[in-house]
């Protein structure tokens, strides 16, 4: 119990490291979940298309004008070169068509009058210009067969308005998935970056060297000590994971309740114990004090920056990703990059991410044999 | 009087080195025995073989009777340590960092509090629990240092050089807290440099050597194995060749040197030398200022003993 007692007292001295951490989580994963919200969210949206008509407006001319309406918001500015250049300069409009003089009577007798068109060159411009590519392809099929200027005309809104009904069939939020994603790959730098600090500042207290003689020579058996000393440190690590678990709840809402929110947290504690691991390596490696907040930064800031923790993997150069692999936290965020896309759940979908767990575990026994191997070298050094 | 501990051919070596040599003593119930020797002597050995921190190459070693070993978790609840080098948590109060190391042997709280308090008043650290041992001055540190080894009320304590580098209120304080550990029934291995402690201490004095007890007794018996009986210096302004020369042929005189104005004579035997001296110069008619008289010290024994200075 006192060795639980001292280990609180000594974690008390570390409360502005995790409130640091935790704050970082907070603030950047708050930011970045914002941003989010624009990234992946779907709205479907209308060109903005200027019509300038050379022609009677009357006819095949009148139709094809009535369709472009329909399907896109028509945009007034004077007409001027001047005024044309600027809106398309300023994205005030992204399509400009121009209909030829005589346009339905060139188009009546088959001599394929030309349409000029103007255009910004981006998306929006390209959706204008599949709309009228579309219709004077229509347009031109029935006029080849046709001799009726009303029914061509008739036949051409017959095939326009023919429709595809699209049923959205997913359900998948890929909004909150996002946000949630993002989240639980930030909680890599929190959680390493506290475990890390707080565990290694911990043990280089207990394991001073003067400090463990008076421990040794007490008569508190070695290997309770030692217990007492492995339960209060993973008791810390089970409580920092679940404050950060619970934040996640508060932060992400409804989302953190689904067969998602449940990986999310079960992949998120597999790593937890592999950062533990990782800092008991850490603090067996290193007594100095001094060097933990250098050692932090590079473990904590390094893997995250280079598994893809901050930015999306996807951003990530190919040689940095294959660096990445050795790393547990690779492994941990490739799971929740897996999980934002994943809807149906079953054993093929959920066949890589029990890898990537398997992976993690691991890298958790790798760290415990070499934390094993190197305490038992410096025992016998001292 | 029982014996506390008893260490019986005692060898520890490194490699090709003898750190401890076949050393063999006994220390009894209520004692201050005292460890001498210079740096490398085996002191540290010894006691770290004691308690189990080495392993030792042959011999044995009793404490209350039993054997001990790094499991003798019994045995270790008796014993308490305080090493030469401060050993306390950076991150822990005064009053915490004792609750520790006390809460190592202690488990029940309240028993454990009046412990920690009989500790904290022992070494005058009451107007300091609150403090964090950055706060605290050398002196007070080596203070908490004693407190925290000894809160347990153990019946062996092992002393190893607690005032060094200690301010002299400190070292008083420190030194009445031994006395008091002492009344308290506590058996005291106790190891300095400094020799007036030894003597102000110590019941009996065990002086190693390059792993070997070269001497043991109290304080009145090695000096006793001294070739010096006494000591006296003089200031004299000046003094002739001649006069040195006849002081030397005194019978009881050892050798008398004279440099920076002083004369040195150490004494083999003999009593009433400073009488027959006085008389000499007296009618020699040769002037001084002051006079010291000394008896032989134990670093005076060492040197007898090894041709070499304690503090080597």
């Amino acid at each position: 119990m006192i060795v639980f007692k001292t280990f609180l007292k000594v974690l008390k001295s570390c409360k502005t490291p995790i409130i640091m951490y935790t704050v970082f989580l907070v603030v950047f994963g708050g930011l970045n979940m914002q941003t989010s919200d624009t990234a992946t969210s779907f709205e479907s949206t209308k060109p903005d298309i200027l019509i300038i008509n050379n022609d009677e407006d009357k006819g095949i001319t009148k139709n094809l004008i009535d369709y472009i309406k329909d399907n896109s918001n028509i945009i007034d500015i004077k007409d001027t070169e001047e005024a044309i250049n600027d809106a398309l300069f300023y994205r005030d409009v992204n399509y400009i068509i121009y209909i030829p003089d005589n346009y339905r009577e060139d188009f009546l007798n088959n001599k394929n009058p030309k349409i000029e068109i103007k255009s910004t060159g981006d998306y929006n411009a390209s959706l204008a210009h599949m709309m009228l590519e579309k219709y004077v392809k229509v347009a031109n099929t029935y006029n080849a067969k046709l001799d009726n200027e009303e029914e061509i005309i008739s036949n051409i809104n017959k095939t326009l308005s023919v429709k595809t009904e699209i049923e959205l069939t997913s359900n998948l939020d890929t909004n909150n998935l996002a946000r949630a994603t993002f989240y639980y790959n930030f909680m890599n730098y929190s959680l390493l970056a506290g475990l890390v600090y707080v565990i290694c500042l911990i043990l280089s207290s207990f394991n001073e060297i003067k400090v463990k003689k008076r421990t040794i020579i007490s008569s508190m058996k070695t290997s309770t000590h030692n217990k007492n000393l492995l339960l209060s440190n993973g008791l810390f690590a089970i409580i920092l994971w679940i404050f950060y678990v619970v934040l996640g709840f508060i932060l992400l809402g409804d989302i953190m309740f689904t067969t998602h929110g449940i990986i999310y947290i079960i992949n998120s504690f597999i790593f937890m114990i592999c950062s533990l691991t990782i800092a008991f390596l850490i603090a067996t490696l290193v007594n100095n004090k001094n060097a933990i907040n250098g050692i932090v930064n590079v473990v904590a800031l390094g893997t995250s920056f280079l598994c893809g923790a901050f930015v999306p993997m996807e951003w990530l150069p190919s040689s940095v990703i294959n660096i990445a692999h050795v790393l547990p936290s690779y492994w941990y965020i490739k799971t929740n990059e897996l999980l934002k896309t994943i809807e149906v759940f079953n054993f093929e979908t959920l066949k890589p991410i029990f890898i990537n767990m398997i992976v993690i575990l691991l890298f958790t026994i790798l760290f415990i044999v070499i934390t094993n191997i190197v305490s038992k070298k410096k025992r016998k050094i001292n | 009087m029982n014996k506390v501990i008893d260490v019986k051919k005692l060898t520890k070596e490194y490699k090709n080195l003898k750190a401890v040599d076949n050393l063999s003593f006994e220390v009894y119930e209520g004692e201050i025995l005292g460890l001498l020797g210079p740096n490398g002597s085996g002191k540290s050995t010894t006691i770290n073989c004691i308690l189990s921190l080495l392993n030792f190459s042959k011999g044995s070693i009793k404490i209350f009777g039993s054997e001990m070993t790094p499991d003798s978790y019994e045995l270790k609840k008796e014993i308490g340590v305080v090493f030469q080098d401060v050993a306390l948590f950076e991150e822990l109060t005064v009053y915490d960092n004792i609750d520790y190391f006390c809460g190592l042997y202690i488990n029940d709280k309240k028993v454990r509090k009046l412990y920690i308090e009989d500790a904290i008043k022992l070494v005058g650290l009451e107007d300091f629990k609150t403090f964090y041992p950055k706060q605290l001055s050398g002196g007070l540190l080596r203070r908490l240092n004693i407190a925290c080894g000894i809160a347990h009320k153990p019946k062996l304590i092992f002393l190893d050089e607690p005032t060094v580098a200690v301010d002299p209120q400190s070292r008083n304080n420190i030194l009445d807290g031994i006395k008091i550990l002492r009344e308290q029934g506590a058996t005291i291995i106790y190891t300095t440099h400094y020799m007036e402690e030894v003597e102000i201490l110590c019941d009996r004095v065990i002086i190693l050597d390059k792993g070997r007890i070269i001497a043991s007794g109290t304080c009145d018996e090695l000096k006793a194995l001294s070739d010096i009986e006494e000591k006296i210096s003089l200031e004299i302004n000046k003094l002739d060749d001649k006069h040195l020369e006849e002081i030397n042929k005194f019978k009881t005189v050892d050798v008398a040197t004279y440099s920076n104005n002083t004369l040195l004579i150490t004494y083999k035997k003999g009593k009433n030398n400073l009488l027959e001296l006085m008389e000499y110069l007296k009618k020699e008619r040769i002037k001084y200022n002051n006079i010291f008289v000394e008896r032989p010290t134990l670093n005076d024994v060492f040197l007898s003993l090894t041709g070499k200075e304690l503090r080597d």
